[in-house]
């Protein structure tokens, strides 16, 4: 009595066959309609009467939704593993993870011969077949070194790795003798034989062999799925095994499940109507027959192996996507935009339930780091660490209108700005907020939010009207100017120490079209150069909104490039608001779009972030550039301490909000200033200079953290506010990984 | 040599519109998406380059097979297919398959390999160039030997490249699949003309311009004279880059007119018939299909 806990599966072995290509297509999607759950094919290369398996598979996959597909199984003699690893990878990343990979070590020699294959038999095709095994995992990872494999088989030198796969793709391997199940056990991920060439007895057999040999090598024999091609007839009187009608089969195939462990049984039938009775009569009766058997996913042993001390892995909540080190997305999710990470476990939850678990499970952890991630482009909100937990809100990204006459939206934390801002656009609106597409809404809109018309419209959280969140304690709270209201006015600038946003309601501004300029100057005369610009920015009206960025070309000469919105849709008054900027220094090139703001914000790729080491970048609030001020900032670019130096113009209607209004104090402040350096002590030896200019920070652009930092980016009185409200709603300090307010007990 | 590049040179082929597109595999629907998008823009053809050492692509001939299976009118091809890293018996199975399922819309656009250092890295054979050429050459003979089905008995060779032990014919694809291939240098050239179907060089790898198209015409030519072929028979292709801009850059930098005129001049002089524009830009793609393409056309018909 066997049972390895694998979930009740059912699938199809569909023939490939190359005299009605449409009707073996339509058969995959009839399979799929019916709720059958993997769709599979024979391969045959050497047959010509045969549909390519690849070729189809790839077809079946975009033309199919939801079944998972696979080869049953694909022959390795004529498919050499290096571009088959990458073929897999590119269809499971197409179809969106619904590849697994059935592989065998190829058999009918004189068939793989006439192709042109290498034949191999016996011991030699075994070797090979564990060889590609090794080869093709390894090119489902990511690494920056190429891999060298020399073996008796396959060599390869230097192959770079990739693409990742979409998702875990299991090896599931066919094949009888003793040898081959000591392959599975050693290596498989699933073991595939058919029911005609095989007695249960032998079936029994052979799981034994294969958990003999997993035991062997270290690894949970449950971790090998085991598969099961069948085929019958369906037919009114009793017969025998799978000969009879539906009730029967059921009754048949029960112990295979329950005793034998085969918890995937692939049909094997061209027939529409065998196919359907399958699925309507026998799938319902053996699932009821089986469904208090006991169901677990055991991961592999190579996975369990890179887990982290002190993490309850088995303990995670289930139904949470939850991606430890050993996992083949956790590159994806390790590291942030700017800074590289090394988490324990990642949980990715889908709604406000499994954001209350997973920071429950967080506590359950109190001396390992918990970070918290919208969009993962943080520089003061860690979003990663090390060895600790990451809870990722990417998934809560839901843009809704809640009311047209107002203009109130609301939006989930996981949601970035430039899909907001095309969501907006469609109705006319928009909601200024950074300068960058791919920011995510949760951490830029609990802390201020200075984007491309702020003077306009203000800052971001200006516009926030109410907000859910899910407080230390696992309470979910709404906060606004009527409930909880000394909540709300905490989220609207130091929001990481109080909870989990998982819903803003904003109000947001009517927006038409928008000029956006471009120009370039010679920056050779930088402190000047700065001087202009700030006279300009605050002389303008508040339609204006610039940002300059200060870069070294290579030769080693200093350009300034002004990005400006003028939010307006009229010629005459863009060109009127640049007319004066254009004279600060030398013009080098200048471009001007009449565009939406949902267009400027489409410059980010939203792509898996891949962040290594420790971003370095200080910053802060200035009320005017002046001439010293200016000086200053030219010897830190001159210096070449920092790489990326930006003045974002504030001021304007973010300086119409009373300074007690909300966390966000420093109001009249006219820029805000960001330099991003290499080595901390060269941007040290300059940032005192800079520093004792500044009003203020504005904590999302700064990395360090002394505790000096929090005085600069909050007021005393709005401080010792904050260190109240910290003790009330979260007295134990669980947020604490962003500007961290103690707790006043 | 004295240049003959004045003389006009016209293969009698229909012009055909097409892209090439990168098959990133970041973000992962992008090709598909921009074949989908190519195909409603007019578009005749999509085509993706394939070097499959290269982890930031998606394996071509699964994306062929995907993005095919996507659409319903536009022709697919590799551009070109790396043959050193696929078995062409198989390929050659790949290919009816798909041109099968697909309605006869898959051209077989075949190269020697080039990057040898990555293709072995991936277990793949290092050839000379001498080498490389008498595989693709013998790649091409087998594949059609292996679509011919009329023909009885299976298909043998000794290679040396390609051994084949009698190997069965079929499937037969849809339609006579043509064999466009990747070429500069006058041998391969020479067996263009030879073995092969199109040329299908890139606008940005001819070191003197437009002018070396001449010389790639003159070698198929002499090679398909010498087999007994007429060189109509093989379709100049060319891959082609460009910017549209209102104000006048240089070759292919400006506005439709412009574009159409050099196109126009360009299938006039040396008989290119298909422009696969090299983009992965919906809007230049768009200005491509709707503005050059037709302009072209009308130009070229004029001339003809």
């Amino acid at each position: 009595m066997t049972d390895y806990g694998h979930t009740l599966e059912f699938g199809v072995f569909i023939t490939p066959t190359a005299d009605d290509p449409a009707a073996v297509v339509e058969l995959a999607r009839l399979s799929e309609r019916l709720g059958y759950d993997l769709v599979t094919f024979q391969d045959h290369p050497y047959m010509a009467d045969r549909l390519e398996t690849w070729t189809l598979l790839s077809w079946v996959a975009a033309a199919t939704e939801r079944v998972r597909l696979s080869a049953n199984v694909f022959n390795l003699a004529l498919r050499p593993p290096a571009t088959l690893a990458r073929a897999v990878a590119s269809l499971d990343l197409l179809s969106g993870g619904r590849f697994e990979l059935g592989l065998g070590a190829g058999a009918f020699p004189q068939g793989v011969a006439a192709m042109g294959g290498e034949v191999r038999t016996g011991g030699a095709s075994l070797r090979a077949l564990g060889e590609a095994i090794e080869i093709i995992r390894a090119l489902w990872t990511t690494g920056r070194r190429g891999i060298r494999f020399e073996g008796e088989a396959y060599q390869l030198v230097g192959a770079q790795p990739g693409p990742i796969p979409a998702h875990d793709i299991p090896i599931w391997i066919g094949g009888y003798k003793p040898k081959m199940l000591e392959l599975i056990g050693a290596k498989g991920d699933g073991w595939i034989p058919t029911l005609k060439y095989i007695t249960p007895e032998d079936l029994a057999a052979g799981n034994r062999a294969i958990d003999a040999a997993a035991d062997v090598a270290g690894r949970d024999p449950r971790e090998i799925r085991r598969l099961l091609n069948i085929s019958g007839v369906f037919q009114a009187e009793a017969g025998g095994l799978l000969q009879g009608p539906p009730e029967q089969w059921a009754r048949d195939l029960r112990p295979f499940v329950t005793d034998l462990g085969f918890s995937t049984l692939i049909l094997m039938s061209d027939d529409a109507a065998e196919i359907e009775r399958f699925a309507t009569e026998v799938m319902p009766a053996l699932r009821d027959a089986v469904a208090d058997r006991p169901v677990m996913t055991v991961k592999r042993a190579a996975i369990r192996a890179q887990r982290r001390e002190g993490i309850d892995y088995e303990g995670t909540p289930a139904g949470i996507r939850a991606i430890e080190p050993g996992d083949i997305d956790y590159p994806r999710v390790k590291s942030t935009y700017l800074r590289g990470g090394a988490p324990g476990i990642v949980l990715q939850p889908a709604n406000v339930e499994q954001v209350i678990e997973s920071l429950a499970y967080a506590r359950r952890h109190p001396d390992l780091p918990m970070s918290v991630r919208s969009g993962g482009h943080g520089v003061s909100g860690r979003s990663t660490n090390d060895g600790g937990i990451v809870i990722d809100l990417g998934a809560l990204n839901a843009i809704e209108v809640l009311d047209e006459a107002t203009r109130r939206v609301r939006i989930g934390p996981g949601a970035r700005w430039m899909e907001v801002a095309v969501a907006l656009g469609q109705r006319g609106w928009a909601l200024s907020s950074g300068d960058y597409g791919g920011v995510g809404v949760g951490g830029l809109a609990t802390a201020g939010g200075i984007g491309w018309m702020a003077r306009q419209h203000g800052l971001t959280i200006d516009h926030l009207r109410a907000a859910d969140i899910v407080l230390a304690d696992g309470s979910l709270v709404h906060a606004s100017e009527a409930e909880n209201a000394d909540l709300f006015w905490a989220i609207r600038g130091a929001g990481a120490n109080f909870g989990i946003v998982t819903a803003f309601e904003f109000e947001v501004d009517e927006v038409g079209e928008v000029g956006f300029s471009q120009l370039v100057f010679d920056a050779s005369d930088l402190a000047g150069l700065l001087e202009r610009w700030g006279a300009v920015v605050e002389n303008s009206p508040r339609d204006l909104t610039s940002f300059l960025i200060v870069s070294r070309q290579r030769g080693g000469q200093f350009i300034a490039v002004a990005l400006s919105m003028i939010a307006s849709s009229y010629a005459e008054t863009i060109l009127a608001r640049l007319q004066p900027m254009a004279q600060i220094a030398p013009l080098l090139d200048q471009s001007v779009y009449l565009t939406s703001y949902a267009s400027v914000m489409a410059n980010a790729a939203l792509d898996d972030h891949a962040g290594v080491g420790e971003p370095l970048s200080r910053t802060g609030l200035l009320d005017h550039i002046t001439p010293e001020f200016a000086q200053a900032a030219e010897r830190l670019v001159q210096s070449g301490a920092s790489y990326f130096f930006q003045i974002r113009a504030v001021g304007g209607a973010v300086a119409d909000v009373d300074p007690d209004a909300t966390a966000y104090a420093n109001r009249a402040a006219n820029f805000s200033v960001v330099a991003f350096g290499a080595s901390p002590s060269r941007v040290e030896e300059h940032w005192p200079a800079l520093h004792d200019h500044f009003e203020g920070l504005y904590l999302s652009f700064e990395s360090t953290r002394s505790i000096e930092r929090l005085y600069d980016a909050f007021p005393p009185r709005t401080l010792e506010r904050l260190r109240d409200l910290k003790g009330k709603y979260d007295p134990e300090n669980v947020f604490r990984d962003n500007f961290n307010i103690a707790p006043r007990r | 040599m004295t240049r003959q590049a004045a003389i006009t040179m016209d293969y009698g082929h229909d012009l055909l519109f097409g892209t090439f597109i990168t098959p990133t595999a970041r973000p992962v629907s992008q090709a598909v998406e921009l074949t989908r998008f190519a195909e409603d823009v007019g578009l005749d053809l999509a085509t993706f380059q394939d070097h499959p050492y290269n982890p930031g692509l998606l394996d071509t001939w699964t994306l062929l097979s995907y993005a095919a299976a996507k659409t319903t009118r536009i022709r697919l091809a590799g551009n070109v297919l790396n043959l050193p890293l696929r078995n062409p018996a198989l390929l050659a199975r790949q290919a009816a398959t798909l041109d099968l399922l697909s309605g006869g819309r898959i051209e077989m656009g075949l190269g020697t390999g080039s990057f040898w250092d990555a293709i072995v890295a991936m277990g793949g054979p290092r050839r000379t160039p001498g080498e490389s050429i008498e595989a693709l050459e013998e790649a091409i003979l087998l594949m059609k030997e292996l679509w011919d089905t009329e023909t009885r008995g299976g298909v043998r060779s000794d290679g040396p490249f390609y051994p084949v032990s009698g190997a069965k014919r079929g499937p037969a694809p849809a339609h006579p699949i043509q064999f466009w291939i990747g070429a500069y240098k006058p041998r391969i050239l020479k067996m263009v003309g030879r073995s092969a179907d199109g040329v299908v060089p890139s606008l940005s790898y001819l070191k003197s311009g437009p002018g070396e198209l001449a010389e790639i015409n003159k070698w198929i030519d002499e090679g398909a004279e010498a087999a007994g072929r007429d060189p109509h028979a093989v379709r100049r292709l060319l891959n082609i880059a460009g910017q549209f801009s209102r104000t006048s850059g240089g070759f292919l930098v400006g506005p439709a007119r412009q574009w159409s005129e050099q196109l126009a001049d360009l299938a006039h002089r040396y008989g290119v018939s298909a422009f696969l524009l090299g983009s992965d830009d919906p809007e230049t793609i768009e200005f491509f299909a709707k503005e050059v393409a037709p302009m072209t056309r009308e130009l070229v018909a004029a001339r003809r």
